[in-house]
Order: C-alpha cells, then sequence, then structure tokens
C-alpha cells in the first residue's frame, strides 16, 4: 500500500446543490478502487486562472489515501470519465503531514461551506453581437460610400 | 596565421554561498511563495534569477506546471 495526495477540481454546480453529495463522489471514487481514504477536505473555492469544461471557478477537493500500485489506473480512469470532476492530480507521498489530519477532522460532518458564487459557468450561447441590426447595416453602408469617395478622388 | 584564443573561464551563474534552497519544500498548492519565481508574463525565471540549486529548481519546475495544470496558475499570462 503507497500512500498518495489527490486533488480534485469539483463542478461548482454539484457543490451548490449539496456539498456532501460532491465530496462522496470522489470518495466513493475512491474507495470502488480499494483505497483507504484517510483525509478529504475542501481545500479552497476559486477563480481558475483559464476556463475548463466552461467553468471559471472549481471547487478543489484535497484527499490523502493509501492504495495499491494498481488502484491508480481505475482511479485516473473514473476521475476522467466523471463530468463532475472538472480535473485531478494524483501524487504519491512519502507520509501524509499531520496537518491534514487535523484539517480533515475538523471538517466534520456537518460542514457547510458557504455557497460558490454564480459567476462560474461561461455564457458560451450569448449572441455575439453589438448593437442593432438596423444600425449596423447603416454603419456599414455609409462606410463603403465613404471609402469609395475617397478613392475616386485619390484616382 | 591566426592565434587561437583560450577561452576565458566563465564566472558560475549562481555565486557560490548565494543560494537560497533553505525552505526545498516548495509545493504546488503555496500559491503565494511559488508566483514569486514567475515573470509577470507567467514565465518560470531561470536558475540564474531564482538562485535555486539544480534540485530545487527543478522542483520549482514541477510545481508550478502542477499548478497550471489544476488551473490555479496560467500557461500565459
Amino acid at each position: 500500500m503507497n500512500q498518495y495526495e489527490g486533488m480534485f477540481l469539483l463542478d461548482n454546480q454539484v457543490v451548490r446543490a449539496d456539498y456532501k453529495a460532491a465530496k462522496a463522489v470522489v470518495i466513493d471514487t475512491l474507495k470502488k478502487h480499494g483505497a483507504e481514504v484517510v483525509a478529504a477536505r475542501r481545500w479552497d473555492e476559486r477563480r481558475l486562472a483559464y476556463p475548463i469544461e466552461g467553468r471559471l471557478r472549481a471547487t478543489f477537493l484535497l484527499t490523502h489515501f493509501k492504495a495499491g500500485p494498481n488502484a491508480i489506473t481505475g482511479i485516473r480512469r473514473e476521475a476522467e470519465l466523471d463530468e463532475r470532476i472538472l480535473r485531478h492530480l494524483l501524487l504519491a507521498v512519502e507520509e501524509i503531514p499531520a496537518t491534514e489530519l487535523e484539517l480533515s477532522a475538523a471538517e466534520g460532518e456537518d460542514f457547510a461551506p458557504p455557497p460558490p458564487p454564480a459567476d462560474d459557468a461561461v455564457d458560451r450561447e450569448e449572441p455575439l453581437v453589438v448593437g442593432t441590426p438596423d444600425a449596423v447595416d447603416e454603419d456599414v453602408v455609409s462606410e463603403e460610400v465613404g471609402v469609395g469617395i475617397i478613392d475616386e478622388e485619390e484616382v | 596565421m591566426a592565434m587561437k584564443m583560450a577561452s576565458k573561464p566563465r564566472a558560475p551563474l549562481v555565486p557560490l554561498g548565494k543560494k537560497r534552497c533553505d525552505d526545498p519544500r516548495i509545493d504546488y498548492k503555496d500559491l503565494a511563495y511559488i508566483t514569486k519565481f514567475m515573470t509577470p508574463q507567467a514565465q518560470i525565471q531561470g536558475r540564474r534569477r531564482t538562485s535555486f540549486c539544480a534540485q530545487c529548481q527543478r522542483q520549482l519546475k514541477q510545481a508550478i506546471k502542477r499548478a497550471r495544470h489544476l488551473g490555479l496558475l496560467p500557461f500565459v499570462g
């Protein structure tokens, strides 16, 4: 059994609906592949440096677990396929820090994180139109006419 | 006949005794620390600027790349 650290980015829509259910998504995935979860806590909820799967914000879940080397392949594959997990990072660690055990225990069963802000989704369906269609047509026509006049004078 | 000039010995990039590997525990979650060694364009600074030893510079590189993968740091600033 090796010791691993796993960081999982969770979709804020799932976290907003139920944080425990979102946390259970990760823990169930780990347990399904025979891992022993030692610590799991909400590390942070923050704005991403670049959009990931159309999300601008995400909740970071930090886990420490013990598992055999063969379990990691299955965990990676499951995390890749699950749409609620935006991204993951699994690292082998020599020891699990004691502070993580304390922080994970302090989170407890009744922990309720503050609801994430509402600007986590990139609105891709919004049409990129500036001004009304009539006004745009008039501008285009006037510019074309203007350019034509200048060209004639230069010639 | 042109004589071959003897090349001058180069000074070390990082002067001895000025390495700053006091705390080698570089972690991808410690963003306040690792962003000190990035340019405003989010590039990783070289050893000449960071004054890290080769081992710590590799750890720094790995930590920044892990943070980029998780969306904590940008690839391009």
